[in-house]
């Protein structure tokens, strides 16, 4: 194996396990998604099907579990943002870049961690959801669809924390940033459909490419055939996910040109 | 081993955003094997030299070879010659100290099983091995730097780098780390050492440069810069205060008398503790009775200030106070 595989898959495995011993990183995109997702599914019952705009689903749960997925990779991508930024703070950066470390795998190392993580915690979200009554109604095939949109969200987030990362050198600067996934989310169809929005939400839902994101994990989860949005949500991941790695990757090159 | 000095540099500069210069023209010669030291206060350059020597900053001008390797020319052959310990122990909290030091072999292209064993050999030598498998968040401040130096050591380096290896650690921690850096040197490894302490640059190094401003101020070993600086100065402590006149013309021939305390009498002694016997027998012939001698070396500190018109360290030598600043 070429050596830069080798070095990103240790500093992969060393971002994951950083996360899972760090709790104010891992807890956060675990509670707040799934305790979301209980209140939503709490307080509108068994039956959103009777609310016009709705897609026919058999409860809120199999609608709710795609925004929760959904916005447990975003706080996770914070996470390895702040982590990133941690890394430069304390030195551990320094190090690798004095070292004679792949400098790619220095920047896909944390990306790949993050997207471990991700697809994870997707697992997990949907194995919660499973036991609550939810069904997986695309089967293995939206399972795995599911996975590699999880897994591409994850670049986008991760590579956008990283770039925070790079700018600031700042942990408490990328944090700062929290709101602004939230704002994201919910001006987007993470936790009601576009068809129920009107006016100006429902413009910048539909500018939100989350929204798109969203709806095809979605479609995973209630549609038994996969529909258009499927292949919409995967465009917009691709396409995210790639502009991402570009932009931090040439984050990552001014700063080791010391022109920041 | 490529052929070629351990560090050399020529009018090496870099100018920062806003135009600092913070390193201003700096020409640097260091011989393998060697200790060196790189002598200043905060501020003064040292930290921004060494970044770019260990290619974690690129110059703005001149040129430097690292290991006989060109520092921009080929960068990565410059990182597998050397090992950097940065000021601020470069750990990650929530590692164990042997995960960091399996990672960095790992980093290093050697064997998982290899960097094991490396692993291991590293913490016996740094004394880590009861702490091994603990976080290092839980680590002192004296059990970092030396797991630091460990995570320098792993690839066996032919340059060392410590940045500010022992600002902010207790003394016995700092002599541990001293006597470290002396046995990798007695093994062969070259060691640039920047520091702001006048003691510890006297102690471990076997030359010295001394920078202030971005520039070289003085460079030699220690007792050269001393030598410049001046004489040994003898102060004799006389057992009856009477005998001063006597004590004084015993002791003219030897060296230029200075003005001095009463019950005192002071000279300038060339030859150091060389004159001392010299002394003694004038004085005995001269039958005063001595209550005290002392011979004061002129100090790094006295060449600071010859050479800058400033003292080197902060009043009262506070260590922690002098946490150096985040690299830019």
């Amino acid at each position: 194996m070429s050596p830069a595989v080798v070095q990103t898959a240790a500093l992969g495995r060393r971002a994951v396990v950083g996360t899972l011993r760090t709790p104010q990183a891992l807890v956060p995109s675990l509670f707040f998604p799934l305790v979301l997702m209980a209140i939503f599914t709490g307080s509108f019952g068994g039956a959103p099907g009777t609310i016009p705009g709705f897609p026919p689903v058999r409860g809120f749960l199999d609608f709710a579990l795609a925004g929760a997925i959904l916005q447990g990779i975003l706080i996770g991508g914070t996470s390895a943002g702040s982590a990133f930024a941690l890394d430069i703070e304390g030195g551990f950066f320094d190090r690798l870049v004095a070292s004679p470390v792949s400098r790619t795998a220095i920047l896909t190392g944390r990306i790949l961690g993050g997207v471990t993580l991700a697809m994870a915690q997707t697992l997990l979200f949907l194995a919660i959801g499973v036991a609550f009554g939810a069904r997986v109604e695309g089967g293995v095939r939206g399972v795995l669809i599911l996975l590699v949109l999880a897994a591409l969200l994850a670049v986008a987030v991760s590579g956008l924390g990283v770039i925070l990362a790079l700018r600031t050198g700042s942990a408490e600067a990328v944090q700062g940033t929290f709101p602004l996934f939230f704002a994201l989310m919910f001006f987007s169809s993470a936790f009601f459909p576009r068809e129920t929005m009107t006016g100006w939400f429902k413009v910048l839902a539909d500018l939100n490419p989350i929204s798109y994101l969203v709806e095809a994990m979605r479609d995973q989860i209630i549609e038994t055939e996969a529909t258009s949005a499927t292949l919409i949500g995967l465009g917009v991941a691709v396409a995210l996910a790639a502009l991402a790695l570009w932009a931090a990757n040439s984050a990552f090159h001014r700063r080791l040109e010391g022109d920041r | 081993m490529a052929e070629g000095r351990a560090v050399e540099t020529e009018g090496l500069e870099r100018v920062f955003k806003g135009g600092i210069r913070a390193v201003d023209g700096v020409d640097l010669a260091v011989e393998r094997g060697e200790v060196f030291g790189f002598l200043g206060p905060n501020g003064a350059g040292k930290s921004t030299t060494v970044r770019m020597l260990a290619t974690l900053l690129q110059p703005t001008g001149g040129r430097a070879s690292v290991a006989g390797h060109d520092l921009v020319g080929d960068p990565a052959a410059v990182r597998r010659s050397i090992g950097v310990a940065l000021q601020d122990a470069a750990i990650d909290p929530y590692m164990t100290g042997r995960e960091l030091l399996h990672l960095q072999a790992v980093l290093h292209s050697f064997s998982r099983d290899a960097g094991r064993r490396r692993a291991v050999e590293l913490l016996a030598r740094v004394d880590l091995e009861a702490a091994a498998d603990r976080r290092v968040g839980t680590y002192s401040g004296g059990m970092r730097r030396r797991l630091d130096l460990a995570l320098a050591l792993v690839h066996e380096p032919e340059v060392l780098f410590l940045d500010e290896p022992t600002t902010g650690l207790d003394p016995i921690s700092r002599l541990t780390l001293w006597n470290e850096v002396r046995r990798l040197n007695g093994e062969g490894t070259t060691v640039f050492l920047t520091t702001q302490y006048l003691e510890e640059a006297d102690q471990l190094a076997g030359r010295v440069a001394i920078i202030d401003g971005g520039r070289i101020v003085a460079e030699g070993t220690p007792a050269q810069l001393k030598a410049q600086v001046g004489d040994p100065t003898l102060t004799v402590t006389l057992a009856d205060g009477s005998q001063a006149q006597a004590a004084e013309d015993a002791l003219r021939a030897l060296g230029e008398l200075l003005p001095c305390r009463t019950g005192t009498v002071a000279l300038r002694l060339p030859a150091g503790a060389a004159s001392l016997p010299a002394v003694v027998r004038a004085l005995d012939d001269a039958g005063v009775a001595v209550a005290g001698l002392d011979l004061a070396e002129p100090t790094l500190d006295d060449v600071f200030v010859a050479r800058t018109g400033r003292h080197l360290e902060a009043e009262g030598d506070d260590a922690t106070a002098a946490a150096a600043p985040a690299p830019a």
